[in-house]
């Protein structure tokens, strides 16, 4: 039987796709999502998630800055 | 700028003071680096008033508009300065009349922030209740901010600048012939105060028979004229009189010079802006008729009577007529004829010793820009008793060093009295000493505590406190009470704490009297030209893993040991190296310092290396021309004197300390001998672990850095990285070092601890070797990170990438 998935192809560094992989492994946005880890830097993962991803992304770029005018 | 959150903390502060209000007791106050309310007794309550902002609307980005409100005069091109209701003050640095606003805004408000255009400054009570202290007057300051701003008023900032400088130094505190008097230029403010009965009961009457007496002395005095620094100048042709020289004076431009410029924009200016400055500029300096009121108080009860009129709003300032003091004994020291002041530290002495006595006060100068030699200078014009506190031994040889260097003190008048000096400093003109050491509680030896009891039975004419943001109020406090000092002054280059604590200075000391701008210091070359660089170095993919999973105290460890970190770092080195300049690196984390300073072969020191050790290394590094990079911990922080270094390499830091990241960017500062101004002449990497915690650290710590002015450059790669000869370049050296580092304790991971204050051991120090023994120097300071506020404005361009 064929299963058809549909995925997203993802490009990143090294670093960032530790981080997919982290998540992914961790269960940490609820599922699994990665559908295929193809090389250094690119990944294959899985349509749907890419809201909720995109928040978490968003979440970790947030707590590594520091809004400089604050005091 | 995300002020309202402040402001409202602040207002809690300043409740919380004032509930607290009543219990002046000084062994109360908890060390205030772990609590978090502190209380700030003995600061009056208009310290913590605020500018009371008027509902001015905003924009969906937080810009506020205030067209509505201020009118914008016919001439406003010509005027430097916009002011806006909520007590901002924005300069253009660019304009013809700078220097002249700069040199008043300095004196009435804040620096916030300076970088080469648009300068911005905060009117503050604190700032305020400065600018009346230096002899500013109320109607002078708002009569002259009205002449320079470009639109009408506010009506709310003037209103907040009468509030605020209406009770302020009004009411001096003044020691003459060795009797305290309460002294004002306002009768009814004396008649005021002797209405209190507190006050009276602290007042002399020579025969209390005569109930009637209630007369004031009155007396009229000619303002003395200011004081000349460094006396053999005068008979010089290079005598420059402090009275006239502000105005005429072009060094003080943004550029150095831009002084043709001034004179051929004038026209342009408005000339009520140059009548005015020019009067109040005369007001202040030339010798002129005052009418003064003034009546005795008893010695006994000072502290009464301070306290007092703390609690009824007239703070008073205490001045010292030094040279109307007969029972104090002068010391004879002077500067050398050789000495010479720099403009900047000249006028910030100047506002010390503004009307020919001595006020006490913070002054603030960048590292490398020679604070020691204005304390030096300044304990020369008081020449009484004269107390330098330091934060540690090391730091108590360079100040001994650089008084024989500058003035005419030798070994006889200069003793130290720390744990380890065999001086003998009972009966000396000059002592120097650390805080820990004076507040130290703990049973001491016999001849220390003689020394104690000497020190407490003296009237000091002048303490000079280095590096005074450091202390914890406590220590501080203990330290006031027992030094019996006519005048303080204290020197600090990073007058920023993480604790907002900061502000409590300005009664315990007393207020800013000078604060210099590094920029404009860095572009007449009093101070090197730093290039600062902050280096993102990406995370491996196996460190990133780890660091993903890790706890978090082993992060540290993770970012800092990151293999493209460590081939960045020696690139730099290389680099370097190549260009024959001499290289500092600074971990904060022993683990990362050790490891990376041995795979590189490079010397390196940390709080347990020897003295012995620590000599031999900066004695190679010094002198050495094969020894041009050394790996150092946070013990070289501060009061590390290294004036060869020109490049330093920072791989871990101390979380988001700005004072940290502004004392090791001091190491570098001194400036260079033999540079052209023009380039740059020092060179500032901080290596950052990409997709970090550190990123955030990094960010935070440079705050201070870039309100002064400086600019990070960002570089994500170097150019000829690939082709070095660089370690940890296959996946198996790095799988080990990853190894090594997981194997690594978790005491490795954290940061190096170190005692308040370590030997100083040897006993013979030169110049140099004063320097060298800065290593031994435990710095006592503690490191805090502050609460993070939430932001509530932001302009779209700095929204964080949210949907």
């Amino acid at each position: 039987m064929v299963n058809v998935m549909k995925g997203i192809l993802v490009e990143c560094d090294p670093a960032m796709k530790q981080f997919l992989l982290h998540m992914d492994e961790t269960e940490g946005l609820g599922r699994k999502f990665v559908i295929q880890d193809l090389d250094e830097t690119h990944i294959f993962i899985s349509a749907e998630i890419l809201p909720v991803l995109r928040d978490r992304i968003d979440d970790l770029m947030d707590k590594l800055s520091f809004p400089l005018n604050e005091k | 700028m995300g002020g309202s959150k402040r402001d409202k903390r602040e207002r809690e502060e300043g409740r919380r003071s004032k509930k607290h209000k009543s219990d002046l007791d000084f062994d109360q106050y908890d060390v205030d680096e772990d609590s978090q309310d502190v209380e700030s007794g003995g600061i009056p309550d208009a310290a913590t008033r605020q500018v009371d902002e008027s509902s001015s609307k905003e924009d969906e980005f937080g810009a506020k508009d205030y067209r509505k409100i201020l009118d914008l005069k016919l001439d406003h091109s010509s005027r430097p300065l916009w002011v806006a209701p909520d007590g901002h003050i924005f300069l253009e640095a660019f304009s013809p009349v700078y220097n002249h606003a700069h040199d008043f805004l300095i004196a009435i408000s804040e620096p916030v922030c300076r970088p080469s255009h648009i300068h911005e400054y905060k009117l503050t009570a604190y700032s305020l209740y400065a600018a009346v202290s230096v002899g500013l007057e109320t109607k002078d300051i708002i009569e002259y901010l009205r002449r320079l701003c470009k639109t009408t008023l506010p009506s709310g900032i003037e209103e907040f600048i009468r509030l605020c400088t209406l009770s302020y130094g009004k009411v001096k505190l003044v020691l003459k012939h060795n009797k305290y008097y309460v002294e004002s230029q306002h009768a009814e403010v004396v008649q005021k105060l002797l209405k209190d009965p507190v006050i009276q009961e602290c007042r002399y009457r020579p025969e209390l028979n005569d109930g009637e007496n209630t007369d004031v002395i009155q007396e009229s005095v000619t303002k003395p004229t200011s004081i000349q620094f460094n006396k053999p100048v005068t008979n010089g042709s290079s005598t420059t009189v402090p009275g006239t020289s502000t105005s005429s004076d072009p060094q003080a431009g943004p550029s150095g010079d831009d002084g043709g410029g001034t004179s051929d924009n004038t026209d342009t200016v408005p000339s009520d802006i140059f009548d005015y400055y020019d009067k109040m500029d005369n007001d202040e300096e030339e010798g002129e008729d005052l009418k003064t009121v003034s009546f005795e108080v008893k010695q006994d009860r000072i502290e009464d009577i301070q306290k007092r009129c703390i609690e009824i709003e007239y703070p008073l300032l205490a001045e010292y007529d030094f040279r109307n003091d007969t029972v104090n004994k002068d010391i004879n020291i002077d500067l050398k004829p050789s000495t010479v002041l720099r403009p900047y530290q000249e006028k910030s002495l100047r506002k010390m010793f503004g009307n020919g006595r001595a006020r006490s006060g913070v002054i603030v100068l960048p590292c490398g820009a020679g604070k020691t030699l204005v304390g030096v200078t300044a304990a020369c014009t008081v020449r009484k008793r004269c107390l330098c506190l330091a934060t540690s031994g090391v730091a108590v040889e360079q100040w001994r060093s650089q008084f024989k260097m500058w003035s005419t003190a030798d070994d006889s008048m200069i003793c130290r009295f720390t744990s380890d000096a065999k001086d003998k400093p009972i009966g000396c003109s000059i002592c120097i000493s650390t805080y820990s050491m004076l507040a130290h509680t703990n049973k001491r030896s016999w001849e220390a505590e003689k020394v104690m009891e000497w020190m407490q039975s003296q009237e000091w004419g002048i303490m000079v406190l280095d590096e005074v943001q450091t202390i914890p109020a406590k220590m501080f406090r203990r330290v006031l009470t027992i030094v019996n000092a006519h005048c303080k002054l204290g020197l600090t280059a990073t007058l920023v704490r993480e604790d907002d604590k900061i502000a409590d200075l300005n009664f315990l000391i007393g207020p800013k009297l000078y604060e210099a701008n590094w920029m404009e210091l860095q572009n007449l070359g009093f101070i090197a030209r730093v290039q600062c660089a902050e280096v993102w170095c990406p995370m491996t993919p196996e460190f990133y893993r780890e660091y993903l999973t890790t706890k978090q105290q082993r992060k540290l460890l993770l970012y800092g040991m990151n293999p493209n970190k460590f081939r960045a770092c020696q690139f730099l080195i290389k680099y370097h190296e190549r260009r024959n300049d001499k290289i500092i690196v600074f971990s904060d984390n022993v683990f990362a310092l050790k490891n990376y300073a041995k795979k590189l072969g490079k010397p390196y020191l940390y709080g347990p290396t020897t003295q012995g050790e620590r000599l031999q290394i900066l004695q190679n590094f010094q002198h050495n021309p094969k020894i041009n990079t050394i790996f150092v911990s946070k013990v070289a922080d501060t009061s590390f004197d290294l004036p060869e270094a020109n490049v330093l390499i920072q791989i871990s830091a101390h979380g988001g300390s700005r004072r940290q990241e502004a004392q090791r960017l001091g190491r570098i500062l001194r400036a260079k001998k033999g540079a052209v101004a023009e380039e740059y002449n020092a060179f500032f990497y901080s290596l950052v672990s990409q997709d970090t915690m550190e990123m955030q650290y990094s960010l935070k710590r440079q705050r201070f850095l870039i309100n002064q002015g400086y600019s990070y450059k960002v570089v994500t790669k170097f150019a000829g990285l690939e082709d070095e000869d660089l370690a940890y370049g296959t996946k198996q050296e790095q799988a080990q070092l990853l190894q090594e580092v997981i194997a690594a304790s978790d005491q490795d991971a954290e940061e190096e601890r170190i005692a308040g204050e370590s030997q100083t051991g040897k006993s013979v120090f030169g110049k140099r070797v004063g320097s060298m023994s800065s290593m031994s120097g435990g710095d006592g300071s503690v490191y805090m990170d502050m609460k993070k506020s939430s932001n509530k404005h932001l302009h779209p361009l700095f929204k964080k990438f949210r949907k």
